[in-house]
């Protein structure tokens, strides 16, 4: 894409997108530093997750005004209007990531010293490692133009799920073994749903960036795969 | 670029869909100058296409063809076939009188005559029709209400046209197109010297007669394209870059050099 004839729009421009990646380094610092909390029961880790979301609230109070101005003063068109709209709203997808992680660096003390989530879940680790991938892939694929890339990342949700599903199976099992376990297994169970949540926030950022990037929208379905409402009410 | 160029409509709009008028292979000289180059397009009936380029695309000469008014200027010819509701109105036996009739043209200055309002629109209906004191006031104000004035002159319909602010005058021409009862209506840049408030009544104006006419407007404005047409032809170097649905346009263009022109980063 070659340079506007005013420069300063493409100085708005890039300020936006700085922000959206600032935001997105910031979401997945805050997604892994919360599960390695969890996982460590890590409480120190866990505040700094936590005041970090004031942060990314800020960002995206940011990110909201200077698209708002810029869409006021230079009634942006075409791929500079799919842009401004598209970064407006992945700040707000990037904003709940933060909200999710925030929630489960919060649970962190609640789930305790005394069992370690560690040895109640294998699959956790797993699976938020998996989400990690996806948080810092999506901006990264954004950046490098690359549509095709976000499409496959888009599809790659659908492990997460998997990922989901089985955990929830493995924390159930605990809780039916031994009732002591059941406060730390509910809690690590909200945390895996937050994991499962921030994944779908990843899928609708690729679905937006992909939409910004090529001016098509990608399928509306997806192939699901969270089976645990099959076997208990919805959380 | 000989292809058809057609608006890509759905389904459910392409059902009631008239060509109006139908442009093929159309070349514009102006002297040895090659102004308008193997243009294909057809417009709708009853809805508002756009015109929309850079200075020198083309796009004023394109509506300038429509009602042949070049012809009054020296070493200006056109090649190729416009077809109004299929009969060639560049053919030699097509009569000019009749076809502007049809076809009738708003510039971009504001042109009333020096003379009473009421007079102003009077006068080109008498050109063509011979109508009685009473029918002629039914006429007048009929078409100054079509042009959303007659609220604010039917005090004063003996007034100087020339009284008028801009954007009044503006519409007393469009009032004074709509009398002759024309099938289209051809707008070259119609708010470009007016407020925003005229502008907005223009647009508004503009918004309600495409239930009746067929109407072409070249504007630089793409905001006004965006907001007042159906479908918008983006002309660059006197050829058709694309011609698409008016959403499709300005979000996602086709072509790089109209996502280049519309996003400001030439022209």
């Amino acid at each position: 894409m070659g340079e506007h004839t005013v420069a300063s729009f493409d100085e708005d421009l890039e300020q936006i997108s700085k922000l959206i990646r600032d935001m997105a380094d910031l979401a997945g610092s805050m997604v892994g530093g919360a599960t390695k909390a969890l996982l460590n029961s890590d409480n120190v880790l866990a505040q700094r997750v936590v005041s970090d979301d004031a942060i990314m609230d800020a960002r995206q109070r940011e990110l909201d005004d200077r698209a708002i101005t810029l869409i006021a003063k230079r009634q942006p068109m075409a791929h500079d209007l799919r842009h401004v709209v598209g970064a407006i709203r992945m700040a707000g997808d990037l904003e709940r990531i933060g909200d999710l992680a925030k929630n489960i660096a919060k649970r962190v003390s609640a789930v305790g010293l005394s069992v370690t989530p560690r040895d109640l879940s294998h699959s956790i680790d797993a699976m938020a490692q998996l989400v990690l991938i996806q948080v810092q892939g999506v901006i990264e694929e954004y950046a490098a133009g690359d549509a095709a890339a976000l499409a496959k990342l888009r599809a790659a949700d659908e492990r997460i799920d998997v990922k989901y599903t089985s955990v929830f199976r493995e924390l159930l099992t605990y809780m039916m073994e031994d009732p002591r376990n059941i406060t730390a297994c509910t809690h690590l169970l909200f945390c895996a749903k937050n994991l499962e949540r921030i994944g779908d926030h990843v899928t609708n950022i690729a679905e937006n960036a992909y939409y910004v990037l090529t001016g098509e929208q990608l399928p509306v379905n997806r192939p699901k795969q969270d089976e645990t409402t099959m076997s208990a009410p919805a959380t | 670029m000989t292809q058809m160029l057609s608006p890509d409509m759905t389904m459910t709009e392409t059902v009631a869909e008239k060509t109006k008028i139908e442009v093929k292979n159309l070349n514009f000289y102006y002297g040895q100058s090659k102004a308008l180059k193997d243009i294909t397009l057809s417009l709708p009936e009853r809805s508002v296409t756009a015109f929309i380029g850079p200075s020198g695309c083309g796009k004023s000469t394109l509506l300038r063809v429509f009602n042949r008014i070049y012809e009054l200027y020296p070493k200006q010819t056109a090649e190729g076939q416009v077809l109004l509701d299929g009969k060639n109105i560049l053919d030699r036996s097509q009569d000019l009188n009749l076809l502007r009739t049809k076809i009738g043209m708003v510039f971009q200055k504001p042109t009333p005559f020096p003379m009473s309002i009421y007079e102003n629109i009077a006068f080109g209906v008498r050109l063509y029709e011979n109508l009685g004191k009473s029918e002629m006031d039914g006429r007048v104000e009929q078409a100054l209400k079509r042009a959303a004035l007659w609220g604010e002159v039917k005090d004063k319909l003996n007034a100087s046209g020339l009284s008028l602010s801009g954007g009044q005058q503006q519409r007393l021409c469009i009032a004074r197109t709509v009398a002759v009862k024309p099938e289209v209506i051809l707008l070259d840049e119609p708010a470009s010297a007016l407020d925003p408030l005229s502008t907005a009544k223009i647009e508004e104006l503009i918004d309600e007669l495409q239930a009746d006419y067929t109407i072409v407007i070249v504007t630089h404005n793409m905001q006004q394209a965006a907001r007042v047409s159906r479908q918008t032809a983006f002309m660059y170097l006197g050829e058709l870059v694309e011609f698409d649905r008016t959403e499709k346009i300005f979000t996602s263009p086709r072509e790089k050099r109209t996502q280049d022109y519309i996003t400001g980063r030439f022209g």
